[in-house]
Order: C-alpha cells, then structure tokens, then sequence
C-alpha cells in the first residue's frame, strides 16, 4: 500500500522533511504495519475511512513526538477524531502553555546583588503565548531524529551550516551528537537530556519535530513567572520554585552527581507553569544571538557573531547567581559542548486552536507573531 | 641651667625589636613586630603561625607565565576544597588565606577575570590553610602563594632578582605548572619555551639539584582546556603533539610528573578594547579538572 498521495502532498509541501526516511535504522515497510490502529475510536460509518498508511504515518510521527506537526492548521484537518484526541494528549504531555503577558530581561550583572525581584530597571516586554517543552530534549528522542535521517536533510538545517553537517558526528564518526557512540546515545540515558548538540543540531531537530527553539524572553517568562499588577512594578520570580535558592530541587555543582540525570528528577524544582527542570541539568540553547551586554564607558560591546544565547545552568554550574531564571550565557553556535542541551517551543497562534478552553476570553489572545528578545 | 624631662621608659616595647624569628620562606632573621619579612617580602603570620603550631608546613609553588590563569586557578581550587564534601578538604588559616579565594570568585561571578597579581611580593595572595586528609588523622598545614607570572620569569632570567621566589622554588615540596592550552593549540611555541624554561630552572634550584631526575612531583596543567577540549581526553597526548619540548623536559628530569587539564570558565566571549586589544570575558564559571591535579600532588608528597 502507498501513502496517499493527497496526504504525501500535504505534508511534503509544508514540511518535506515529515515523509522523507533516507537513513532509518530498520526500515519497516508501510505495508507490513497493521491496518487498523487499535485504540482508534470508532469512527461512525458515513465518515470516510482513513486510510491505513495514513493512519500508520500519523502514528508514527506521534510516537516521534512530531505532534505539533500534526496540530498546524494545514493538516490538522486530515486527523481522524481519535488521532486528534490523541494528538491533543501528546500536545498536553509533551508542552506547557505560557500565557502572554509582560516579561523583563535583565543584565547578568543584576544578579550580582541577589536579583531584582521587582522588575523596573527595563521596559517589560510583551510575548505572546506559546507552548513550551516540559522536558529538555532527550536522547531517546534525539535518537527519533538521527534514525530519521535528520542529519542528512538538508531542507531542516540552515543553509549557510550545510559544509559543517558532515562534521556533526559522534565518536565513531556516525551522524550524531558528539559524545554518542555508533549512532546511539550512552545505555541507560535514554532519558538524559541530550547534550553534544551545537545550536545548529537543535534548530535542525526542532524544526523536524515541527517546533522552534524559544526565544530568551520565551525562556525567562517561563521560569520567572511574572505578574503584571496595575500601577506596579513586575513581580518575578528569581527561581522558578521562589526567591531562594534550593539546591535540593535543581541539578548544580555540589546538589547533583556531577553529571546529567533524567530529566524527570528533581521534580521539586518545577515552575509555575510545569516546566521541569529550567534550572539545573544541562543549559539549554535558545534562539537568540548572545550579545555582550556592557556599560562600562571603556569597552565596546561587541557583538559575537558566531555566540548564541543559553540559559538555566548545568549540572556544573558552580555560582547560585548563574543559575537564575535571569542570568543568560552564551556559547558559540558550533560548540558541541558537554553540558548545554534545548528544549522546543511552539507559538500558540502557529497551532489550530481546537481547545473550546483556549477561546479568547479563557487565554491570552493570540498575535501573529512572536516578540523578540532585545539583542 | 638643665631642667629634667620626665620620659617615661616603655622598655618593654624593645623587646619585640630584640625578638628574632626566621621567615617561613627564606629562612632569614626578622624581628617579632615585621609584617613581612625584610628580606623576602613574604608575610611574617606564616612564620609566626608556624612557630605557633610547632609544625612545619608544606609548601605548594604554582608557576606560569603572566595571564595562564594562576590566580583563578588557586582561588577557585582553594574554594572549591573548602566548600565540597570531599575527601580532600580545606579550612583557611587566618583571614589573608580566604582573600585569594574571595577576590577570584567575586571577580568571577561579576563575569570578569581577576585583575593582574602585581609584580611587588608583599601584595601578593598567600594561603596558609589546613589540609584534611582521610590518611592523616591530624590536619596539615599547607602555603600556596599566589605569585606574579611577569616577576616568575624575572628571576629565572635574573636569578636572585626576587628572593622570595627563589626560596620558593628551593623550598617547595610539590610544583604546580600552568601551560595555556589555547596557545598551544594555536602553534604559538612560546608557552614551550616558557614552560620548558621554567622547568629547566626549577631542576637547577631544586633541593636534589644533585639528581638527574628530580624527586619533587611536578603537576602540569593546561589551563583554559574548556576553549581546547582536546585536553581533556588526553592531558599527555596533548602534551606531546603541541608542547613536545616540555615532554621531552618532563621525561628527562622529572620522576614524578603528571599532565592534567583544567577549565574554570565554561565559556568566554572576546570584548575588544578602546586601546586595540581584545579582552577575554568568563561568560559562567563551571570548574573542571581543578581538584585533580592537586590530589595528585598531595598523594605524591604526604
């Protein structure tokens, strides 16, 4: 049985990458997969039929967590009510909303003097709601991608890191994060965060997944939480439980291992909005540029061009002060480095919104675009 | 006609001008009073502490040129001995010994590097600390100076120019040396020679002088490894295929000697300056391959 064409033509269209399987570990045939996925509802009998590679094709993106794929206006309708269900639950797993509202982004030298709770140093900034991961990216699912053939897409990676994809191996030289070995990640990390990945390698994977990587003031919105009160200032949290630190509830130097762990520990340390593990584990690549923020009258700030943003710390990380919702670092784009992962984003407004609670009036209101951070 | 002045005679304060104590470092007389020692500059409360505890402490050097990352390797060391759990610990000696420590992390956490350790020995950092150790059921008493790079290589060219480092360096019982690693990987041949130099002269003063191989254990640490992760896989192989003079130097002369690697900032940015230059800013602080090195040494000295 082939892939109808009718649903090929969709997706290819709209994201090529969804079909195109060139280096998939053990290639299954479509044929041989079950016609029927069990767990469907019952669909009533003057509904058309899916067709069963369809239905195979969308259970699989599932089982990639590709659902937001699913979710985009343009194919949301090809989902059988059981799929759609099913999506949605994958959605409610996999994701947090963030609510719009205000978020300020400080210095890191504010963090000096044991943060600015109240945020009126800067002009607040006003995103629009989104969905965020409620897990860094793990190995098991990056495992999804490079099985997929993810490095060898090239529609996925931006076209200036195309001459670098080749070099984007593991340690036997398979297409891979860095510290992989023959294309798998290390036994029994499956569930660790994926690191060795270059900012390259995470927009690549999350533009696979259907997804983005959120901006800086995406990230801090998440974790600080803040609280916009008529007539006051901004009210942010310096850690996503509170104000204190707490090394019993995040991965850091001296409260963990020395090394990552699943991204499901260190459940005490999550934020308001369910987001696991903000601070601690690994650091995690937004989308913007990291740009040296200075004010002292002899030094230019000089951009970095090749440097993009990462935030929330490491299991490494030494100083409480850099593990904040506010403090931002930077790597360059290129590194590969041991202790800083991603996790995925998705605007609100990017998703058809089937959710009767997520009418206007229940949430935030949707906006055509996502606000940047400040560079 | 003579009118008497009546003074009165504080005699006794004489007495700690006539009271002789040794300097820790050199080895000379001082008076009881002298803040630092008048002949080598090095702080007096290490001799007095000395005398106090009846013991004799053991002397750790950490060399290298001017900007390898001495201070910020000894401040983040002594830090991080003091606050982890570990079997190795530290407690400070005093409130000098916790400056070193103080000025780098605070530097640190500002994302900068500290300032430059000036040239003149009596503003240098000394850390005089007690070493717990699970072998030795009584503390040891441990001075790690933090010394500066340019005055280092003055008295290996000038031999006897800085009298405290030359005492140093014939007195200590284990050798920190701190290579640039991100030199190295970029062809500069200058930390070779640098290092091999150092060495060379550290053989000469050495207590077993006598010795073709000296006996002294020599820690020797690329610093800023995170820019040249390379380092961390294989300290030695690094060791040969960039600095193979200093190998070489190493294998000769030195029985006891280990390559490490060490990385303090996770990451650094380059800030250029109103004068042309550029200026290396710590973007976090993520210590690596700190504490290694000098477990090592104190298990080859204790």
């Amino acid at each position: 049985m082939r892939i109808p064409k009718r649903m090929c033509g969709t997706l290819l269209s709209a994201y090529s990458t969804a079909c195109c399987r060139r280096k998939a570990p053990a290639p299954e045939p479509i044929e041989a997969l079950p016609e029927a996925v069990p767990d469907l509802p019952e669909l009533s009998v003057d509904k058309p039929l899916k067709p069963a590679g369809e239905q195979s094709l969308i259970d699989e993106m599932l089982s990639q967590s590709r659902y937001a794929l699913l979710l985009r206006p343009q194919i949301i309708g090809n989902l059988t009510p059981g799929q759609l269900i099913r999506t949605q639950a994958a959605l409610a797993d996999g994701m947090c909303l963030v609510p719009s509202g205000e978020v300020v982004l400080h210095p890191s030298a504010d963090d000096e003097d044991g943060g600015n709770r109240f945020s009126n140093r800067r002009t607040p900034l006003r995103i629009d709601a989104y969905y965020l991961d409620r897990y860094p990216a793990t190995n098991a699912q990056f495992q999804q991608f490079v099985a997929c053939g993810g490095y060898e897409q090239l529609a996925i990676w931006d076209q200036e890191i195309w001459p670098a994809v080749l070099d984007f191996v593991d340690q036997t030289g398979h297409p891979g994060p860095r510290f992989w070995r023959k294309g798998g990640y290390p036994n029994g990390e499956a569930n660790h965060p994926v690191v060795g990945i270059c900012w390259y390698e995470a927009r690549a994977y999350a533009r696979w997944a259907g997804k983005r990587l959120g901006t800086d003031a995406e990230w801090v919105k998440a974790g600080s939480w803040p609280v916009s009160m008529a007539g006051h200032p901004l009210l942010e949290r310096r850690y996503p439980w509170g104000d204190a630190m707490d090394r019993e509830r995040a991965n850091l130097w001296g409260s963990g291992p020395g090394r990552t762990v699943s991204v499901d520990q260190f459940p005490l340390g999550v934020s308001v909005g369910g987001v696991h593990q903000l601070i601690g584990n690994v650091w995690e690549w937004t989308a913007d540029a990291f740009i040296l923020e200075d004010a002292a009258p002899e030094t230019n700030a000089a951009p970095q061009p090749k440097m993009k943003s990462v935030r929330g710390g490491a299991y490494d990380t030494y100083l409480d002060t850099q593990a904040t919702c506010q403090f931002r670092s930077g790597d360059y784009a290129l590194a590969r480095k041991h202790n800083i992962g991603f996790r995925c984003a998705i605007g609100m407004c990017d998703l058809k919104n089937t959710d009767s609670s997520a009418e206007p009036g229940h949430l935030p209101q949707e906006s055509p675009a996502i606000a940047e951070a400040p560079r | 006609m003579n009118r008497g002045i009546a003074l009165e005679l504080d005699s006794y304060r004489l007495a700690q001008h006539v009271g002789h104590i040794a300097c820790l470092i050199c080895e000379q007389g001082n008076t009881l009073d002298a803040d630092v020692c008048r002949h080598c500059f090095a702080p007096m409360i290490l001799a007095h502490q000395a005398q106090s505890q009846k013991v004799n402490p053991i002397i750790f050097a950490a060399l290298g040129p001017s900007g390898v990352g001495k201070t910020v390797y000894l401040g983040m060391l002594l830090d991080m001995m003091s606050r982890r759990p570990h079997e190795l610990q530290v407690s400070a000696r005093g409130g000098f010994s916790v400056t070193l420590q103080q000025t780098t992390l605070a530097a640190l956490a500002r994302c900068e590097f500290p300032s430059k350790t000036p040239n003149e020995p009596d503003r240098w950092n000394w850390a005089h600390c007690q070493l717990h150790t699970p072998r030795n059921p009584l503390p040891i008493e441990l001075v790690i100076p933090d010394i500066a790079g340019e005055a280092l290589f003055q008295e290996v060219d000038h031999p006897r120019s800085y009298q405290v480092i030359h005492s140093l360096l014939s007195r200590s019982d284990g050798v920190l040396v701190l290579i640039d690693g991100t030199k190295l990987q970029s062809g500069s041949l200058d930390e070779d020679y640098f290092t091999m130099k150092l060495l060379s002269h550290l053989n000469e003063v050495g207590r077993d002088s006598k010795n073709d191989r000296g006996a002294r254990p020599v820690a020797l640490i690329f610093s800023k490894a995170d820019q040249c992760e390379s380092c961390f896989d294989d300290p030695t192989g690094y060791a040969e295929r960039h600095a193979p003079g200093l190998w070489r130097v190493c294998q000769q002369r030195f029985r006891k000697h280990r390559f490490f690697a060490a990385g303090v900032a996770g990451a650094c940015a380059q800030r250029a300056t109103h004068g042309g230059g550029l200026q290396s800013i710590p973007l976090r602080v993520e210590p690596r391959g700190i504490v290694e090195p000098f477990e090592w040494l104190v298990e080859n000295v204790i």
